[in-house]
């Protein structure tokens, strides 16, 4: 970091506490906790080798196959709170900046009721009001996303009402979109935003 | 001409030669034929002439004879007379090496030391100026001089000094250097330095940082290290350079290169180590003060982690000789700002500079236990304080945690209950906060809102680190911690991921190794009595009961309470006319073989009593239920047969040879009388229930030793045991008792069928499988056939049996069959040759020979490619040959993705030119049953490009080909009905993650050679598809997309990315 640091001293959230989604797996039976020992709940003792049916027709049943799994907003938080800060070695979601309920998911042409274009609202917290950082992170929030969802998604990466001493200028540069690429064009930015990202899992 | 012109001459290109001739003189002087004054004069002339590369051989040619002169030859006053000479002429060329020569003789003493010493010094300048391969032979000699006449030099005192200075002012060959600083060290060290303290240090402190890049193919093989190394000896060589090195090496810190940084630190962690503990208070706080912002503001974690290195060494060395606390020790002074400065910083213990504060402390404090007596006095109370005072659980949580680190602290300074070291003199101060700590820490796990996890998880690990520190809780307070966690364990429904249960699981666990007594007496009654009577399917929670039991039952008497209660369980569970689901006993036995697999059974005391009850017992009452005279059929469930025949496995591994005897005799009676109970083998018609006891025989027969020559029914030889055997495997309708069976068969070909008697199985083999009727493309073979097939083939295959060859070309042929259902059959056989099996396994002593795997690979490979490449050719455009039917190719594919699945992928790269078009041909299947075989070629696809890069798929040109596969595979498209399970899909993608992420730092050269990446012209290509795949309805296979997707973003570039030193 060239210059010293706006926030030397964030507040961390610890990583258990994140939301994070539970596999249904585990939360389907509640109340048993397997382990080491009973990984199967039906014992067999059946040939694994039996080879009148295919080894993985027996643990993945087509109805599974068939289940439909929607992009939700726990969904895009996994992919933008890994993204490390610019000042810190810390995750946009261990600092907050990114959260859960400050994610939406909405159609996006309200007139086309068929339609699957979907927008991905994302806001952004920053750790103090006037951190100059927040364009960069709403980039990498950007570029992450647009490297991420598929086509029909449109990216809408927004500084949180209130959060920020000027959050319309930040706001602005982040909507428009031939400033976003004019400064994806900048070879230091994109260092900085490629830095942000390697975290990300 | 004479001896010295002639030297004169060839000593420039013939050193041999020179070499002779100075021996030949060395022989006359010896013989009295000459004597060693003509020798010098007839130096004469050349000596005194004005070029000095004449003069250098003259005096070479002395060297050389010297140096041919037997050790005891010359006379005290001859060495005075040389030593005198040589030093005179030290400038000259060849004098050095013949002071070095007479310096190692016996009769050279102190007083020709200290004139050689005086020479060196008197002519430094010229010394200097020498070519560096000449510099070194100076340094030599002095280093030989300090090693065999160091007190002639101690007694020149400042002038030895100043003048091994001034002669090293300027070195810069880093094979001077080394040897160099290793003689300035012993100066340094052992001289009195303190009228040139700055002058030395300045001397090596000159170097500092070191900056050099070993040449290649460098003949000394000098690395930087070694250099930084000795350079750092000798700065932390003398208290007295405290004053220069202190202040210098802590203006290193402001460099902008972490290299050097790291170098500085290192260099102050031997300075605190090695200064007299005096000089270190002396710097303590400036030290502190500088390396505080190099923790608080970490730029790098090792530059960090070094300074914290530096802080803990200085609390080492000022707690040497500490008796008695008090606030004057010069520890007690360096502590105080630095404990001022992390209570300041843990004021808001939830922020981001709270866990280096924590890291200070927590280095600092478990440098002695001085040290951690002082900081626990001034840091405890306060913390406690604001915990009281906190608003939030995040801070409460923050506070948690920082104690703890306390308490690891504690741990390493006063030790753990099993700790055997003596412990510290000095009393541990958290004593004082005993009950506080246990009231707070129980309050926060048991009284919050039951939901704050991740704070009842910090609550529960601070509780556990107090329980074991030595000599801290008393048994009652650890029992109150223990009941806490019995009650986490059995009464609380679970959330989320449970992690507080694992938690709970692993602390008593961690007790129970160091107060067994507690466990036994709290937990074990507790636990045990939420077992039920049986599973009457009320939803009792008994699995994870038995779960945690079984976890905390590592401990010896823990274990044998376990295994005792548990049986007692089952075996009233066996009384009962009405027991509830099989689950039940099944999970009672999986517990106990689970104890049982984690300890050493063979040393246990109690083995003879496992044996009585568990194998003999249980193996009765299953003869019982096998023949209908059981109240219930516990023991009829193939499955609960299954976990009592490993459970008998175990046991019976462990055994002395006659109870092994013993239990050889009973593998088919199982340890009942004939009139009870006839053996399945050669019964005539025995029931389900009767041939399921054949679970138990095969798992006591595993268990046998290879040698053993009591098995029933093997004399005079095994013939009718084996074709009665077979004919039940070909025959057996339930799938447990089939494998049971074939297991069976397998184990005695393989592991006890002498080698003599090898024919008895390959009839067998024939019997089944007769060459004639290969040829017949009618051939039908019931799928139990196959598998016994397989089986059999198996057993001989592993032990290298002579006809292995015949057997796997054998097997081969049947893919060929015409009729599908036998191919396709016999193609999914081939994954039993080489998979691992539990019971035909190397623990059980079966006969696995090391090269059986590479055998069977090379075998089949060549003749399944060479095959494949037939159906290829003859389904082409032109009909020359009649078309092969559909199934072949498919079956040949299928079977080779069996055998790659089950070997090593070191066997398969050597042959990858050939197998890649075939791997890719398997993702070309498109019908559904073709799934596992695509399945199987992802998996081995990923583990090559895993292992070895991209270049091994690019040195067979075959990168556009599979990619243009893996993206189709990856495609989701119903529409058109193409079959891509969504593993499938994952699997696809993470080849193509692997495919772009750089290779490991240790794969071959020539994956990583500075050219364009391989995979530029299918860039585009790949990250367009996977835009796609990001809409695709499955959670994970969009997941692999974005991190496929980033990794082509990121590792596939234009350029090359260039490596940083």
């Amino acid at each position: 970091m060239d210059s010293a640091m706006q926030n030397s001293n964030p507040t961390i959230l610890n990583a258990a506490d994140l939301p994070t989604r539970l596999r249904p797996a585990s939360s389907r039976k509640s109340g048993t906790c397997k382990g080491v020992i009973f990984a199967f709940t039906n014992y067999s003792v059946a040939d694994p080798s039996e080879f009148a049916i295919g080894p993985y027709a027996s643990d993945e049943s087509d109805d599974d196959n068939l289940i439909e799994e929607p992009i939700d907003e726990q969904e895009i938080y996994d992919l933008i709170s890994t993204i490390s800060d610019p000042e810190h070695p810390i995750s946009l979601g261990a600092l907050a900046v990114v959260s859960l309920p400050d994610i939406k998911i909405t159609p996006t042409l309200h007139d086309v009721p068929g339609s699957l274009v979907r927008t991905a609202t994302v806001l952004i917290t920053p750790t103090i009001t006037h951190c100059s950082l927040a364009t960069v992170i709403g980039l990498g929030v950007r570029v992450r996303l647009e490297q991420s969802l598929p086509p029909r998604f449109r990216v809408d990466v927004r500084i949180k009402e209130g959060t920020h001493s000027t959050a319309e200028e930040v706001n602005k540069q982040l909507a428009d979109k031939e400033r976003v690429a004019a400064a994806l064009e900048n070879g230091t930015l994109m260092g900085v935003i490629a830095k942000m990202l390697e975290t990300c899992q | 001409m004479s001896a010295l012109q002639t030297f004169l001459l060839v000593v420039d290109h013939d050193k041999e030669e020179a070499k002779q001739i100075a021996e030949r003189i060395a022989q006359d002087v010896e013989s009295k034929k000459t004597s060693l004054i003509e020798v010098v004069q007839s130096l004469g002339e050349y000596i005194n002439d004005e070029d000095a590369i004449l003069r250098g051989k003259a005096v070479s040619y002395l060297t050389a004879v010297i140096r041919a002169l037997p050790p005891k030859f010359l006379s005290r006053q001859q060495i005075q007379v040389l030593t005198t000479f040589f030093s005179d002429r030290i400038e000259d060329g060849g004098a050095v090496a013949g002071l070095e020569t007479l310096q190692k003789l016996d009769r050279f003493n102190k007083a020709l030391a200290e004139e050689v010493a005086q020479a060196i010094f008197d002519h430094f300048q010229e010394l200097q100026d020498r070519s560096q391969s000449q510099r070194f032979q100076v340094y030599q000699l002095l280093n030989e001089l300090m090693i065999n006449h160091r007190a002639a030099l101690h007694e020149m005192g400042d002038h030895s000094l100043v003048g091994i200075v001034n002669l090293m002012t300027g070195e810069k060959d880093p094979r001077n250097l080394m040897l160099v600083f290793s003689i300035l060290k012993v100066v340094m060290m052992e001289w009195d330095v303190s009228n040139h303290a700055e002058n030395l240090f300045d001397a090596v402190y000159n170097y500092f940082p070191i900056t050099f890049k070993p040449p290649p193919n460098d003949p000394y093989g000098i690395t930087a290290q070694d250099l930084k190394d000795r350079l750092q000896d000798c700065i932390s060589a003398n208290s007295q350079f405290a004053s220069h090195a202190i202040p210098s090496l802590l203006d290193k810190l402001d460099s902008t290169s972490p290299n050097v940084k790291k170098d500085a630190l290192n260099a102050l962690i031997a300075c605190v180590k090695l200064y007299d503990p005096n000089t270190v208070s002396t710097y303590s706080i400036t030290i502190w003060e500088t390396l505080k912002f190099e923790i608080l503001n970490a730029q790098e974690e090792f530059l960090s982690d070094l300074s914290l290195d530096v802080l803990s060494g200085i609390a080492q060395r000022l707690s040497e000789g500490i008796t008695q606390i008090s606030d004057q020790l010069p520890l007690a002074q360096y502590l105080r700002p630095i404990t001022k400065e992390c209570s300041e910083q843990l004021q808001e213990p939830q922020q981001k500079q709270a866990k280096p504060a924590q890291k200070i402390l927590s280095s600092t404090s478990a440098a002695s236990a001085a040290s951690f007596t002082l900081i626990v006095q001034t840091v405890v109370a306060p913390l406690l304080t604001i915990y009281q005072e906190a608003d939030g659980i995040a801070k409460q949580r923050a506070l948690l945690e920082t104690l703890t680190v306390l308490f690891d602290s504690a741990i390493q300074v006063f030790g753990e209950w099993t700790t055997r070291d003596p412990e510290p003199t000095i009393d541990n101060s958290l004593l004082e906060f005993k009950d506080q700590f246990s009231d707070i820490f129980g309050q926060a796990l048991m009284g919050v809102i039951k939901e704050e996890g991740s704070f009842r998880i910090s609550a529960l690990k601070g509780f556990l680190r107090l329980s074991i520190l030595r000599n801290y809780f008393q048994d009652n307070e650890i029992g109150l911690f223990v009941q806490y966690l019995d009650e986490i364990l059995l009464k609380e429904e679970s959330v989320g991921r449970d992690d507080l249960k694992k938690e709970a699981i692993t602390a008593l666990t961690e007790i129970s190794k160091h107060k067994p007594r507690l466990i036994l007496d709290i937990t074990f009654p507790a636990f045990v009595a939420t077992l039920p009577d049986s599973d009457d399917g009320s939803g009792s929670n008994y699995l994870a009961t038995l779960e945690s039991l079984a976890q905390i039952s590592a401990e010896k008497d823990i274990f044998d309470t376990l295994v005792r209660r548990l049986l007692s369980k089952l075996n009233i569970l066996l009384q009962k006319e009405q027991p509830g689901s099989v689950d039940y006993p099944r999970a009672i036995l999986l517990t106990i073989l689970y104890v049982m697999n984690q300890r050493k059974l063979d040393q246990d005391p109690n083995l003879d009593l496992y044996y009585d009850k568990i194998v003999v017992g249980l193996c009765r009452s299953a003869t019982a239920a096998a023949s209908g005279k059981a109240p219930n059929n516990i023991l009829s469930d193939a499955t609960v047969l299954d976990v009592l025949g490993k459970l008998c496995n175990l046991i019976v591994r462990s055994l002395p040879r006659n109870k092994q005897d013993e239990a050889a005799e009973n593998i088919y009676t199982l340890f009942t009388s004939v009139d009870d109970f006839q053996p399945v083998p050669f019964a005539p018609s025995p029931s389900d229930n009767h041939r399921r006891t054949m679970i138990i025989s095969t798992y006591l027969l595993a268990s046998l030793p290879a040698d053993c020559k009591i098995l029933p029914y093997s004399t005079p030889n095994m013939s009718l045991l084996l074709s009665d055997i077979t004919t039940r495997c070909v025959n057996e309708s339930e799938s447990a008792t089939s494998l049971a069976l074939v297991r069976h068969l397998a184990l005695l070909i393989n592991k006890f069928l002498p080698k003599t008697d090898l024919d008895l199985a390959t009839a067998t083999f024939d019997s089944l499988l007769p060459a004639t009727i290969i040829t017949d493309p009618l051939l039908t073979l019931t799928t139990d056939t196959i598998k016994t097939i397989f089986w059999i083939s198996k057993a001989l295959v592993l032990r290298l049996a002579p006809k292995t060859t015949q057997i796997l070309t054998t097997l081969l042929a049947l893919l060929s069959s015409t009729n599908p259902e036998t191919s396709t059959t016999a193609a999914r056989g081939f994954t039993i040759l080489l998979r691992n099996d539990e019971v035909l396994s190397a623990p059980n002593g079966a006969n696995i020979r090391l090269l059986s795997k590479q055998r069977v690979f090379t075998t089949l490979v060549p003749l399944i490619s060479s095959r494949i490449r037939e159906v290829n050719v003859s389904s082409g455009p032109d009909h020359i040959k009649p078309a092969q039917p559909d199934h072949i190719k498919p079956a040949h594919l299928t079977a080779l993705s069996g055998i790659l699945s089950t070997i090593s992928p070191t066997l398969v790269m050597p042959e990858l030119p050939t197998l890649l078009p075939l791997l890719l041909q398997s993702l070309d299947l498109q019908t559904a049953d073709s799934e596992a075989v695509r399945a199987a070629t992802l998996e081995i696809l990923a583990v090559i490009i895993r292992d070895n890069g991209v270049g091994v798929v690019e040195e067979c040109g075959h990168v556009q080909s599979l990619v243009t596969r893996l993206l189709k595979t990856a495609e989701h498209t119903p529409k058109t009905g193409a079959v891509n399970a969504p593993r499938l899909r994952v699997n696809a993608i993470k080849c193509l993650f692997l495919l772009a992420q750089t290779p490991s730092s240790d794969a071959p050269a020539v994956a990583k050679a500075g050219k364009l990446s391989p995979l530029l012209p299918v860039k585009n290509e790949v990250l367009r598809a996977l835009r796609f795949v990001l809409d695709d309805p499955k959670r994970d296979v969009r997941k692999a997309a974005v991190d496929s997707r980033a990794a082509w973003f990121r590792g596939v570039d234009d350029a090359p990315e260039d490596q940083d030193d």
